[in-house]
């Protein structure tokens, strides 16, 4: 073991060695690494062909999960706050010796939350780094891209676990047999949101969506849940993937006045979703804007706060869905965890995979981190679950074995051969004092921004 | 600098139109054919696409993964220039999947179903041309694929460009060429016509070109040996030639 730390800090890699409090200095060092994603891969390439006890991203001493994300760009939050989460619960678990032994190891590729560059780092995980499996992927042009090289590589059992979107294509035929969900799907979340809408009378409802697969996905829930109640979309626009908080997106709220919905369904990622938030309130467009889990609410809310002293003109619209509990709710023993462990090991921004040049100032809390955390936890708990020998045949196996596990958020956990999404409920959020609370009244909440409205 | 003989005058500008109505013949059937090979081969290229989508994603449709519909139709835009839309109808003809941003043109929204290839005009984004390919025969829908016709144009453009260089400067040094050819068949007579006027004047003929002129075996020749008798004729005393 100390003959490969040795080794580690001689010869640094991009993968995170994710150690506990009392290794911190060498999560540091390999974190202060400024390597390109080329060098990196090379020196990850080098070293896995050189280290001959690696065998299908395992070694004595280690187990290597492979993430490709939004490290950079105007989605990265996503990215950096998933990963944080994970890296809490990680970082105690290798503290306390690792699984069976073997400390958890990630190996980082940012992707920006473009398609492209996702399948290419997906293939130098599978090919190149060979890792034991793959952990924590985020957006669905990504994963959905990504999702045909699991099936291409299938005969050597590569999975993708708990990827940051609710997609249906990892969910279903032909790709959903290589996936593991943990998340609610966007799905349940659309439809939860349109069926909330819907009972209190607001069955006007436009779609603000992303123009690629992750928009389409909430789209079509959309659609599907407004079918159910004989409705239509009252109004639908769009945005390009990749828009900045300081675009205009003017057009579409002129789009939606035509229409004037009684509520706006967003499906995008946070940057574009608070600008469409602002020039919707600023034009006049006063009606309750909901947005999906992936928006990264903290992010959020975090650039409508920074640029308007009056931010709760704008904040009194939102009602966001959430895949996770509140990260207030003290009384959840997995929340009382997450809290515990980001305060202990306050785990920072992933150094080697972001850019220097944007700045990212992380949250204390967020319900991305605690997603991160949550995902983390299970799949240590698959890890373990495999055993001292752990093989990519035997994982599936281990997770089927996963019933009724209670990961400490008020809803257990089960998988099987049909059922391989872990959690099934969308929770709801609106701003208070410059926080997101739990909504439990809807008839309430509708009242308050029919009144925000008319005032 | 070519200087043309008065002789030949009209000779060269008749030569010189006869080039410039074979270069701009040749520019017209050229570029037309450009012209109509390249729109030919960028609707097909549409059609091409179109089917490849309505033939490929077949299941995809059947099972409504829309995503990854929406997915694959991503991937397929930058074959279609700076500017141009693929949109899928289902078999009520609803829009289930698009590339519009930022939103669905109301022209197409409210359009009745479309098939082969029409014309439109966008409000805001340009003029299109619009090919259709039916999915499971029509059962499962329709993909259309919108291309701007300023891309097509600039595509046509570029390739006239390429090829209205050649023939303009082909069409220069066939200008070139003639007057030097015109030039070369005019200076024997203009040798001839300096010769004649030494004789009338009584001037000096001793001179190494009017040697080559005199021993020339054509017209030229014949007619400066013809000079010389005369002026041996109308002067026998005349000194200073050497009658061949």
């Amino acid at each position: 073991m100390n003959t490969k730390k040795t080794d580690r800090f001689s010869n640094p890699t991009r993968r995170t060695i994710v150690k506990g409090l009392a290794a911190s200095p060498l999560v540091f060092a390999l974190g202060a690494n400024k390597l390109g994603a080329q060098e990196l891969s090379q020196m990850s390439s080098n070293t896995q062909s050189s280290n001959s006890e690696f065998v299908n991203g395992v070694s004595d001493s280690q187990i290597v999960l492979g993430t490709s994300a939004a490290f950079t760009g105007p989605s990265r939050g996503l990215g950096i706050e998933l990963y944080r989460g994970a890296m809490a619960y990680f970082q105690d678990v290798n503290s306390k010796g690792g699984v069976h032994g073997r400390e958890i190891a990630l190996t980082l590729y940012d992707d920006g939350y473009q398609p492209d560059p996702a399948v290419n780092n997906t293939t130098k995980l599978m090919r190149d780094d060979n890792v034991f499996a793959l952990f924590g992927y985020v957006g669905t042009p990504t994963v959905t891209r990504v999702l045909p090289l699991l099936k291409k590589f299938q005969e050597e059992s590569f999975l993708l676990f708990f990827p940051f979107t609710g997609a249906q294509p990892q969910r279903q035929l032909p790709y959903g047999p290589f996936a593991f969900n943990l998340r609610a799907s966007y799905r349940q979340e659309t439809g939860g949101l349109v069926e909330n809408f819907v009972k209190v009378g607001r069955e006007k409802i436009g779609v603000f969506y992303q123009a690629d697969a992750y928009g389409r996905s909430g789209w079509a829930g959309c659609r599907e849940a407004l079918a159910k109640h004989n409705l239509k979309m009252v109004g639908e626009a769009t945005y390009t993937r990749g828009t900045q908080y300081t675009a205009s997106l003017k057009d579409q709220v002129e789009w939606f006045m035509r229409d004037k919905p009684d509520a706006i369904v967003c499906i995008g990622a946070y940057a574009a979703c608070a600008a469409f938030l602002r020039d919707a309130i600023d034009g006049g467009l006063q009606v309750p804007i909901a947005n999906l889990s992936f928006v990264g609410s903290e992010n959020l809310l975090k650039l409508i706060t920074d640029t308007h002293d009056n931010s709760e003109k704008y904040s009194q619209f939102l009602v966001n869905s959430q895949v996770v509990p509140s990260y207030n709710d003290l009384s959840l023993e997995g929340v009382q965890q997450y809290d515990e462990f980001m305060t202990k090991n306050a785990p920072s921004a992933p150094s080697e995979v972001t850019s220097k040049e944007e700045d990212y100032k992380t949250f204390d809390r967020s319900f991305v981190s605690l997603e991160g955390f949550l995902n983390a936890k299970l799949m240590t708990e698959i890890l373990t679950r495999i055993g001292p020998e752990p093989t990519r045949e035997g994982i599936e196996q281990a997770v089927f074995t996963i019933q009724d596990l209670d990961l400490g958020i008020g809803e257990t956990v089960s998988f099987n051969a049909d059922r391989r999404q872990g959690l099934d409920r969308v929770y709801y959020t609106i701003v208070e004092n410059g926080s997101f609370v739990p909504l439990n009244d809807w008839t309430a909440a509708s009242n308050g921004w029919t009144e925000a409205a008319s005032s | 600098m070519i200087k043309i003989t008065r002789l030949f005058q009209w000779t060269i500008f008749g030569v010189i139109g006869l080039f410039g109505v074979l270069g701009a013949a040749n520019a017209i059937v050229t570029l037309a054919a450009i012209d109509r090979d390249l729109t030919r081969e960028t609707r097909e290229n549409s059609q091409n696409i179109a089917k490849a989508i309505a033939d490929s994603n077949v299941d995809i449709l059947l099972n409504n993964d829309l995503s990854t519909l929406q997915s694959r139709i991503d991937q397929m835009l930058p074959l279609l220039g700076s500017n141009g839309y693929i949109y899928i109808t289902d078999e009520h003809n609803e829009i289930i999947a698009h590339t519009f941003v930022p939103n669905i043109p109301e022209e197409i929204s409210t359009s009745e179903p479309t098939g082969g290839i029409i014309e439109r005009t966008l409000k805001g984004k340009g003029d299109f041309f619009e090919v259709s390919h039916p999915i499971l025969a029509g059962v499962g829908g329709n993909v259309h694929i919108l291309i701007d016709q300023d891309d097509v144009s600039l595509l046509i453009q570029g390739a006239m460009g390429n090829q209205v260089w050649p023939l303009a400067i082909t069409f220069l040094v066939a200008i070139v060429l003639g007057l030097l050819l015109v030039n070369l068949a005019a200076r024997p007579i203009q040798q001839l016509l300096h010769y004649a006027v030494a004789l009338a004047k009584k001037e000096s003929v001793d001179k190494p070109q009017n040697d080559k002129l005199l021993v020339r075996k054509d017209e030229a020749g014949d007619l400066a040996r013809l000079y010389q008798y005369f002026a041996l004729v109308a002067d026998p005393n005349r000194s200073g030639i050497d009658a061949k």
